[in-house]
Order: structure tokens, then C-alpha cells, then sequence
């Protein structure tokens, strides 16, 4: 049987009278590389957050590797690694010494720990720049860095809002490369991205969530045969995902109304 | 074909901008932290109304005083009072404009004319402008109270007199805006300003030492002044009143002359910024070749005693305050006063022939670090940013942050208190021994016993400051308010408690009571981490929040 890297049940998170997140039962897989999807303000952050620890369930409850968040908060985040959304990094610190600092308070030894913070370095291209302090790094160097600190602890399941967004084409890649080797190796990736071309071609199950509900959970053959009604359908993602999240017909803009600007 | 909006006026346009500026701030009162903090605001409101209403009554005063008793020329001072309040207040004080980015306004269809008037509009909404335009009226009207002939002559010169000065101030702001662009200079210069108000402090000894000295040099320089805008603006008034005409013509001509060029530079300026000027862009910094981390083994870890997560914040708080200009010069600072005000007060009190006694002045010493050094624990997250994230993610329970951070933060107490006891003990001796052990134990109490409550603030009221800036920068309200309640409280517990020993006749009291209190401190603060760890996983939210803004 396969080991439930995250199991929710009724997870719920409101803000006020708003619903952010409406009792979602999530299951995800050990080893899977999992895509999160949603429309802005669907409530994918929220979810993920939640799942982390950055942010408290209204209702319901989380389960990380058999662990109830709730009970052993501190056990499961030994075990998972964070791209949090904005990132979370400490702005004056230099990467090198961000990477030392998370791998310590990881519980790391000090030996592990730069031995790992300087592999992580060279493999995000990061190296070339010791002295420049976090602060003075572009967007795409603060994203390669988030993640490099995400996994220096070699986490079991690793949490990415939104990796690729402002990191080019070559690192993109290599990133990829290494996401995958680290499914195939056991991680559980939990992903969340806009862009939906990315998510096919990592992922391999997917949920998609529509004001704070789960309205899709699958394989995406599963959701494709869903759609099509056959399996092994040429269907994309997108389509998919336009076809679920615009279903009630809401979502679609009604360009006659902008007729003053055309 | 999409419609084109029309020209808004320029009036509509300030009308705008401070509605959205309105509505900045009552949204952010929505927020239970900014309507904690708006009590803190409405304190201090209440003080700066005090300041600038007494003022108002000095300056109609003093107005009136000069015109009436036949000393027109004397109004020049006043002049030069408000000149330099209204001109260095903003550097030292509350940083240039009113916190808006101002630049932000060129996304707008403004002519350059537009902008340039906004510009100038938004320079008198700041504090000092405000409080200048009150103290000129009160002039104003002091002056035509004493005699009501000169009012039209004063109401030209104040006039021109205002528009100098917010176009100056508009002027050296921008240039500095420029200026500090860069994040080491912008630290560089924080730092001289903080070297430059420590200075102040030595005018005092400085004059009373060579005060004999400096007074022809400073006669010699005196008259080069009469050229400054506030000695023209008092000659021109004077001028008024005594129907010398070439002074009242030349002294507005001055001033009117002072307005035009500033005037052109801060239009220069301006159209830069119109331009779409970019400050932040400066030369890229040089790539250097990879070079690796030293080797673990290489460096002997010092902090080995520590557990990781503790070391790791201790390393971090470490290098943060190593790297944040201004804290560090805050720091340099309380040494230098207690070395001041030991220098000025060595042997006798200044008001006084009577020695003053080491038995008192260093218990008030060391009162007056801690009271200066302990502020900030009080919002102890303040420079984390997003960063407050990490502590959430990684697998710490969050006493350890505390414990890092206080274990930091006593390490600098102790080196601030070390370097302070050397120089208190090389200028006025140390006190007897009871008084020593008593004070060293107060302190332990006073910084033990506040650090809890100082990181139930934090977590309570937090606010974020940006890293090295002085400008802009404004603290939680409600922090500020705790600090100063805790302040008071520990700082009376020990003031009785040190004198208790004087009462009783017996010196080794205060020691005694002090060393219990300490324990209780100690046992206090430790027993009080895991309720605030506890704290911190509750208030998370808020903490995010409030510091990745």
C-alpha cells in the first residue's frame, strides 16, 4: 500500500466572513509530484500555508507523513521544506550565510551544513557573489536561494508556491531536473503554479481548488478521461482546468461590456 | 475606440492625493495593532501640540516684545529659529516628505508644472512645516499687535519667507533622496547624523571651556550672517518699521532672490524625477570569481555551548547588527553620553560646589543604559521582514528565537555596561562595595525582568523598520508605550529599593533585596518562554503579517 505523505480533512481557514478555504480533504501520495491549481484567490496559498505552519486552520485537521499537525508541529517540519509565497528570507544576510543559518536551526551540524550550503551555491549559480547580501540579489537569485534552502535539510516532502516564477530558462531547467530526481528518489513535491504548461509536464496528480473548494483530485489522466470521457485523451491541462473552474459560465469575461474600449 | 480621459486640474489632483493618503491611513486603522498604535500617535500628538502651541505663545511674545520696545532688529533671531527647525528638523527628526512615495505620481497624466506644485504642497504638510507656518502667524500677528502698521510689510516677508523655506526643504530633500539612493551612503549618513547629535552634547563643555577663546572668532563670523534669509527677513522688517525703505526693499529682494534659486533647483530637479530619473540605479557590483565558505573544521565553533538553533539566531542577530549602520551607532552612543556627563559633572555638581558622589551617579548611570538599550527589545522583530517566516517553518519551538535574541542582546548590554563602569570608575572612582553589588544585582533585575515583558511586546505589537533607513521610520506605538510603562515600574521598584538602604542604615540591604529580586527575574523570564512560545505559534499571523508588509 502507499505510504499518505498529506492527508487534510475538512481543513478550513476564514478570514472574518470570507472563506478563504471551504473544508478541503486533500490526499497526496508519498513520492508524488503533485500540482496544486487554482484561479487567483481560489485559495491555494492559504492551503499551503496552512500545511506549513505559517498560518492556523479555522477547522478540520492536517496529517504530514502519518503526524497530526496539530499534535507534533515541530516533528513535521523537521521533515518538510518551504518556497513560502514572498519567499521568507532573511534580506541581510549573504546566501551563504542564510543557507548556514537555516541548515542550524534545521538541527543540521555545523560541518553538514556548509558542505551542503556551498553544493547548493554552485548548483544554483549563486556562488560567484559571497559578499552580496540577499537584499541586492534579483528576484530570480531570491527564488534559486529560497529553494536551495528549502531542501538543504533533504526534506521528505517539499513545498514550492509558485519556484519558477522569475527564474530564467537555463536555471528553470536545471531546477527541474533536480525536482525530479528528488520525486523519483521518495519527496513528495506539492506545487502551486499559474502556469499551467509547467504543472503537465511536471507533475503527475493534481488537485484544482475554486473558492476555497477541491473541485478536481486525480492523476491527470484521470482528469483528462474525466473531461473527454475516453481515456488516453489528447485534452490539455488548460483545457481542463478552463472547463472545471469556468463551468458555471461566472468566470467568463464578458468582453461586451468592455465595448468602450474596443 | 477606447475614450481618452480628460485633464484634471491640478487642485483635483492634490485633492486626490490626500484623500488617498486619508484613506491609507483609516484603513490601516481596520487592524487591531494600528488602532493600538493610534493611541500611541494621539499621545504623542498631544505632546507636539503642546510643543508647538507654547512656541506660538514665545514667538508672538517675543515678536511683540522686540517691535514694542524699539529692538525691530532683533526679530531677525526669531527669524532664524524657525529657519533652523523647519530646515534640519526633517533630517534629524522624521525623515524628508510625509512617508508617501511620492515618485509613484508620474504613473498619472501630471504636467511637469503639476508635479512641481504637488511636489511643493506635500512639503507643507510635514510636521515641521506645520509647526513653522504656526509659529510665523503667531509672528505675524505679535508683531501686528505692537505695531499694526508693519502688517502688510510682515505678511510679504512672511510670505516669501515660507516659500523659501519649503522650497529649500523640498530642495535638500530631494538632493539627499539622491543621495542616499545607495544603501552605504544612505548608512554612512545616517551615522554622521547620529555622530553629529552626540556632538551636540559637547557644546556644553566645549563653551564653558573655551568660551573666551571663541568669542572674537565667532564676532568676526557674526556679520557674514546678515546675508542668510532670516537676518534679511529681520532687516526687511526692521527696515518696515523704522520707514527705512532701501532696508524693507532690500532685505524682500533677498529673500525673493533666495526663493528663485532655490526655486530653479528644485524645478531642475523635479524635472529630472519627471524625466523618470531611477535613484536606485547604480553601477553594478563587480563579479567576483567563486570562492568557498572556509571549511567547518577549519573554524572552531565558539558558540558550541549554545544549542544550533540558539547559535544560529545568536549568529544572525550578530550580523545584523553589525551590518545595520544605525542600530550599531545607537549603540556607541549611550557610552559616549555617560562618558559626557561624566567629564561634565567630575567633582562637582553644575549647579553647585558640592562634589558629586559616585554613590548616586553611577546607579543613575547604569539606569540611564538600560533604559537606553533596553528599547528596542521591545520590538525585537522589527528588522526580520519576511524573514519571520523561516522561524514558523523550520522545526524550533520559539523560545529558542527568544533565547538567541536575548542572549544577544545581553551580550551588548554587558560590553555597553564593561566600557561605561571603566570610564565611570576613570572619572569619578566606583562606589563603595555594597552600592556596586547592589547596582550590578538591579541591573540583572531591572534587564531579566523586562525582557519578558519586552518580548510579550514584541510579539504583541509588532512593526516593521527597515533595515539602516532613519527615514520614515516610526515604532509601534503601543511598544513604546509598554517600554516606558516597564520603565518606570522597574526603575521606581529599584529606586526604593537602593534608597531602602539609607532609610534602614543598613548598606547591605538593597544588596540583598536585589539579588532576590534578580532571582525572581531569572526564574520569572525562564518560566515565562514557553508561555511565550506558545505566544508566537497563536500570534503567527499577525507577526507575518505585520512584518512582511
Amino acid at each position: 500500500m502507499t505510504e499518505t505523505a498529506i492527508r487534510t480533512q475538512k481543513l478550513a481557514r476564514r478570514f472574518g466572513n470570507l472563506t478563504a478555504v471551504d473544508g478541503i480533504d486533500l490526499q497526496v501520495a508519498a513520492g508524488q509530484f503533485f500540482g496544486f491549481l487554482g484561479p487567483n484567490g481560489a485559495g491555494k496559498s492559504t492551503t499551503i500555508k496552512m500545511l506549513t505552519g505559517l498560518l492556523a486552520p479555522t477547522a478540520g485537521s492536517m496529517e504530514l507523513l502519518g503526524l497530526d499537525f496539530a499534535a507534533h508541529p515541530v516533528e513535521v517540519k523537521r521533515q518538510i521544506g518551504v518556497v513560502p509565497e514572498g519567499m521568507g528570507l532573511l534580506e541581510r544576510l549573504t546566501g551563504s550565510e542564510y543557507l548556514q543559518f537555516v541548515g542550524r536551526m534545521y538541527g543540521l551540524d555545523r560541518g553538514t551544513t556548509q558542505r551542503r550550503a556551498n553544493e547548493l551555491l554552485d548548483f544554483m549559480q549563486l556562488a560567484d557573489r559571497p559578499k552580496t547580501l540577499i537584499a541586492d540579489y534579483s528576484h530570480g537569485m531570491q527564488k534559486k536561494l529560497a529553494l536551495a534552502a528549502a531542501v538543504i535539510h533533504g526534506p521528505r516532502i517539499l513545498f514550492l508556491d509558485e519556484p519558477f516564477e522569475g527564474v530564467d530558462a537555463l536555471a528553470a531547467g536545471a531546477l527541474k531536473a533536480l525536482l525530479g530526481r528528488m520525486t523519483e528518489r521518495g519527496t513528495t513535491i506539492f506545487l502551486t503554479s499559474h502556469v499551467l504548461e509547467i504543472v503537465e509536464r511536471l507533475c503527475s496528480h493534481v488537485a484544482i481548488i475554486h473558492k476555497g473548494r477541491l473541485v478536481a483530485q486525480g492523476s491527470l489522466e484521470e482528469l483528462r478521461a474525466g473531461m473527454s470521457g475516453e481515456a488516453g485523451s489528447k485534452t490539455t491541462l488548460e483545457q481542463v482546468f478552463l472547463s472545471i473552474v469556468g463551468q458555471d459560465g461566472t468566470e467568463r469575461p464578458h468582453l461586451e461590456e468592455l465595448s468602450w474600449l474596443m | 475606440m477606447a475614450d481618452v480621459a480628460g485633464a484634471v486640474g491640478i487642485l483635483a489632483q492634490i485633492r486626490l492625493v490626500a484623500e488617498v493618503r486619508w484613506r491609507i491611513l483609516r484603513n490601516g486603522l481596520r487592524r487591531k495593532t494600528n488602532r493600538f498604535d493610534l493611541l500611541g500617535m494621539i499621545v504623542l500628538g498631544v505632546f507636539s501640540g503642546i510643543f508647538v502651541l507654547g512656541l506660538c505663545f514665545g514667538f508672538f511674545a517675543g515678536a511683540y516684545e522686540f517691535l514694542s520696545h524699539g529692538r525691530p532688529g532683533w526679530i531677525a533671531l526669531l527669524f532664524w529659529g524657525i529657519f533652523v527647525f523647519w530646515q534640519l528638523f526633517p533630517i534629524f527628526a522624521t525623515g524628508f516628505g510625509a512617508g508617501f512615495e511620492f515618485r509613484s505620481m508620474l504613473r498619472f497624466p501630471l504636467n511637469l508644472t503639476a508635479f512641481y506644485i504637488i511636489g511643493l504642497a506635500y512639503g507643507l504638510a510635514d510636521f515641521s512645516s506645520l509647526a513653522s507656518v504656526c509659529w510665523l502667524t503667531s509672528m505675524t500677528l505679535g508683531a501686528a499687535v505692537a505695531k499694526p502698521s508693519v502688517l502688510p510689510a510682515m505678511l510679504m516677508v512672511v510670505g516669501l519667507f515660507l516659500l523659501l523655506n519649503v522650497t529649500l526643504e523640498r530642495v535638500i530633500g530631494s538632493w539627499l533622496e539622491r543621495l542616499l539612493s545607495r544603501r552605504r551612503t544612505r548608512e554612512l549618513f545616517v551615522a554622521l547624523i547620529l555622530l553629529s547629535m552626540v556632538s551636540l552634547n559637547l557644546i556644553n563643555p566645549i563653551v564653558n571651556r573655551y568660551g573666551a577663546l571663541l568669542k572674537p572668532l565667532a564676532l568676526r563670523v557674526i556679520p557674514y550672517f546678515s546675508w542668510f534669509p532670516p537676518s534679511l527677513a529681520g532687516r526687511a522688517i526692521a527696515g518696515a518699521l523704522q520707514a527705512h525703505f532701501a532696508e524693507l526693499v532690500l532685505g524682500s529682494a533677498g529673500l525673493l532672490f533666495y526663493a528663485a534659486v532655490f526655486s530653479v533647483f528644485l524645478w531642475r530637479r523635479c524635472s529630472a524625477q519627471y524625466r523618470g530619473e531611477e535613484l536606485s540605479e547604480t553601477a553594478a557590483p563587480a563579479r567576483v570569481a567563486a570562492r568557498r565558505v572556509a571549511k567547518a573544521e577549519d573554524v572552531p565553533d565558539r558558540l558550541s555551548a549554545l544549542s544550533p538553533q540558539v547559535a544560529a539566531v545568536v549568529r544572525k542577530e550578530f550580523r545584523y547588527l553589525m551590518r545595520n549602520n544605525f542600530s550599531f551607532f545607537t549603540l556607541i552612543m549611550p557610552p559616549m553620553l555617560v562618558l559626557i556627563f561624566s567629564s561634565m559633572f567630575t567633582g562637582k555638581h553644575p549647579t553647585s560646589e558640592h562634589q558629586i558622589s559616585s554613590e548616586m551617579f553611577f546607579p543613575g548611570m547604569m539606569a540611564y543604559l538600560i533604559l537606553i538599550l533596553m528599547g528596542p527589545a521591545y520590538n525585537c522583530f522589527a528588522f526580520e521582514g519576511r524573514g519571520i517566516q523561516t522561524y514558523f517553518m523550520v522545526p524550533l519551538r520559539f523560545r529558542e528565537v527568544f533565547l538567541g535574541k536575548n542572549l544577544m542582546l545581553l551580550s551588548v548590554l554587558a560590553v555597553e555596561i564593561g566600557v561605561s563602569l571603566v570610564m565611570l570608575a576613570w572619572w569619578l572612582g566606583l562606589p563603595s562595595l555594597p552600592v556596586f553589588v547592589a547596582t550590578l544585582a538591579a541591573m540583572v533585575f531591572a534587564v531579566v525582568g523586562q525582557l519578558s515583558l519586552a518580548n510579550w511586546s514584541s510579539l504583541t505589537f509588532p512593526r516593521k523598520l527597515e533595515f539602516g533607513q532613519m527615514r520614515g521610520q516610526r515604532q509601534s506605538g503601543m511598544a513604546v508605550l509598554t517600554a516606558f510603562a516597564a520603565q518606570i515600574v522597574f526603575g521606581g521598584v529599584s529606586a526604593v529599593v537602593l534608597f531602602s538602604g539609607r532609610w534602614t542604615g543598613n548598606p547591605w540591604l538593597p544588596a540583598e533585596a536585589f539579588a532576590l529580586l534578580a532571582a525572581a527575574a531569572v526564574g520569572g523570564y525562564f518560566a515565562s518562554l514557553d508561555a511565550l512560545s506558545r505566544m508566537a505559534e497563536e500570534k503567527r499571523e499577525t507577526l507575518i503579517e505585520a512584518l512582511c508588509r
